[in-house]
């Protein structure tokens, strides 16, 4: 892993022009942790590493928007995340989240920006906050308002173009909105998860009047399941509903690799999407 | 690939240090070469510890953090514990309650928990577990380590409560 230009440019959009030159082997590096091992690994052998810590102080606030939402800054480290005030009230299925995402020390470094560009579809956040109906807010080249669902063309791969950059992540209001987020590891605890459920559901009353279901790690990449989610909408709240919601999420089309064959994935998908259903909502029983 | 240089100056353990290193070095590699072996890499890949660093007053794995990106900032090792000739309360209850075999892990470990204890100073077994579950010990000396920690927590609290 030698040889590489480390640039440090004060703003986003500098950077942005710093990566904009037509070399694929020029990347942005936020926390670092995904790119030093994909170059540890011989995986990624960069030409030009563009660091965007210099731009924290712009770009590492979490604030409440007018909406009751909030914004977070692309260069928030996921341990910031963790612990902010706002975002606990708001989503406190982040924080639970960050409890079993990698370590302190990972945590510490890796930030919201490059955790959601990676595009490894095995990550914990990237289906939590797509369940929260989060977006993603580019800069540089392309400057436009992605919902996280939508980031991602495949399996390591985003839709954001050369020299566009995440510069923040929005959350909107999640007044009435129920969410889980759900692994299930089957070698050992730290493992990789065979399978990533996130699960958001509105409730008026016991009806369900709007919903989120997303899965990961089985998928070749993060997948919102419209099927399972109109199941639910109009539907009361119950293990009938949300053993049917988990029915139909077992069409998403899952990979065998070394955490299981497509099959058993499949079947974990309807266990999990019915598990989490019952904790978000605690209905149903569990 | 030519190898690209640069130069950086920190603070290390409280005193200042200046040196030329390889764009590419990690912050493991560069401690090594400034004699300090009390970090060391084992994984390589951020799992299990062995490289903790402090840095600005957050522990990182040493194995993930460019060399470079230290340039300008304050780096605390396990050496910088006991540099007035006392162990820390951590160290001493590692001993105490006999936290190590070979001792590998431990630099680690014992920097973890000086950073888990003055963020919470009671911690619960579990919270023990949770925050010290990026660190891996070999010799699975782990009941010994959450004592350590617990001993370590009671002493420090009845000192700051003296
Ligand atoms: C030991 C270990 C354990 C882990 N365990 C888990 C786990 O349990 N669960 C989990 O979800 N993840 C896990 N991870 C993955 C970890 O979450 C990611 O490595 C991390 O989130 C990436 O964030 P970063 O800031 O370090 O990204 P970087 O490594 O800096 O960048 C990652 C990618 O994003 C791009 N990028 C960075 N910032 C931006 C931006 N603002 N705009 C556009 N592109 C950008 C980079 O070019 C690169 O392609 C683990 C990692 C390690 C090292
Ligand atoms: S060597 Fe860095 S965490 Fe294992
Ligand atoms: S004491 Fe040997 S690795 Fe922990």
């Amino acid at each position: 892993m030698r040889g590489f230009e480390f640039l440090r440019p004060g703003t986003l959009n500098e950077a942005s022009a710093l990566l904009a030159t037509g070399d694929a082997a020029a990347r942005p590096f936020a926390g670092g942790t995904g790119l030093m091992l994909m170059m540890k690994t011989g995986v990624f052998s960069p030409s030009r590493l563009v660091c965007l810590r210099q731009t924290e102080a712009e770009h590492r606030a979490i604030t409440p928007t007018g909406d009751g939402g909030a914004r977070i800054g692309a260069l928030a480290s996921l341990s910031q995340i963790e612990h902010d005030p706002l975002l606990c009230r708001l989503a406190p299925v982040i924080a639970r989240t960050m409890t079993t995402l990698a370590n302190v020390r990972v945590r510490n470094v890796a930030r919201i920006g490059g955790t959601l560009a990676h595009g490894d579809p095995h990550m914990d956040m990237p289906p939590t906050l797509a369940a929260l109906r989060a977006s993603v807010v580019t800069s540089g080249t392309a400057s436009r308002t992605v919902p996280v669902e939508a980031l991602y063309a495949g399996y390591y791969e985003t839709i954001l173009q050369p020299g566009e950059l995440i510069s923040a992540v929005l959350l909107p209001d999640q007044t009435g909105w129920h969410s889980v987020y759900l692994k299930c590891t089957t070698r050992s605890a730290d493992d990789w998860p065979a399978l990533g459920v996130a699960v958001s559901v509105r409730m008026d009353g016991t009806t369900i009047t709007d919903s989120r279901v997303i899965i990961s790690a089985a998928t070749e990449k993060l997948t919102r399941v419209a099927a399972a989610e109109a199941v639910l909408n109009g539907a009361t709240a119950g293990l009938a509903a949300f053993t049917a919601a988990g029915e139909a999420a077992r069409a998403v089309e899952t990979i065998e690799d070394a955490r299981g064959s497509a099959a058993y994935k499949t079947e974990l998908v309807g266990v999990y999407v019915r598990r989490a259903l019952q904790q978000a909502t605690g209905a149903g029983g569990n | 690939m030519t190898e690209v240089r640069c130069d950086i100056a920190f603070t290390l353990n409280g005193a200042p240090v200046a040196l030329n290193i390889g764009g590419h070095e990690n912050i493991v590699d560069v401690l090594k070469r400034l004699g300090l072996s009390g970090a060391r890499e084992s994984c390589g890949q951020g799992l299990c510890g062995c490289c903790t660093v402090i840095i600005d007053g957050v522990a990182e794995s040493g194995c993930l953090t460019l060399a470079q990106l230290v340039d300008g900032r304050s780096v605390q090792t396990i050496e910088g514990l006991d540099a007035d000739g006392a162990l820390s309360p951590v160290q001493q209850a590692f001993i105490d309650a006999g936290a190590l075999q070979c001792g590998f892990c431990a630099p680690g470990f014992v920097l973890m928990s000086h950073q888990l204890l003055a963020a919470n100073p009671d911690p619960s077994e579990a919270e023990i577990r949770d925050y010290l579950s990026g660190n891996l010990c070999r010799c699975a000396t782990y009941p010994e380590i959450i004592k350590a920690v617990r001993l370590a927590a009671s002493r420090m609290r009845a000192a700051q409560a003296a």
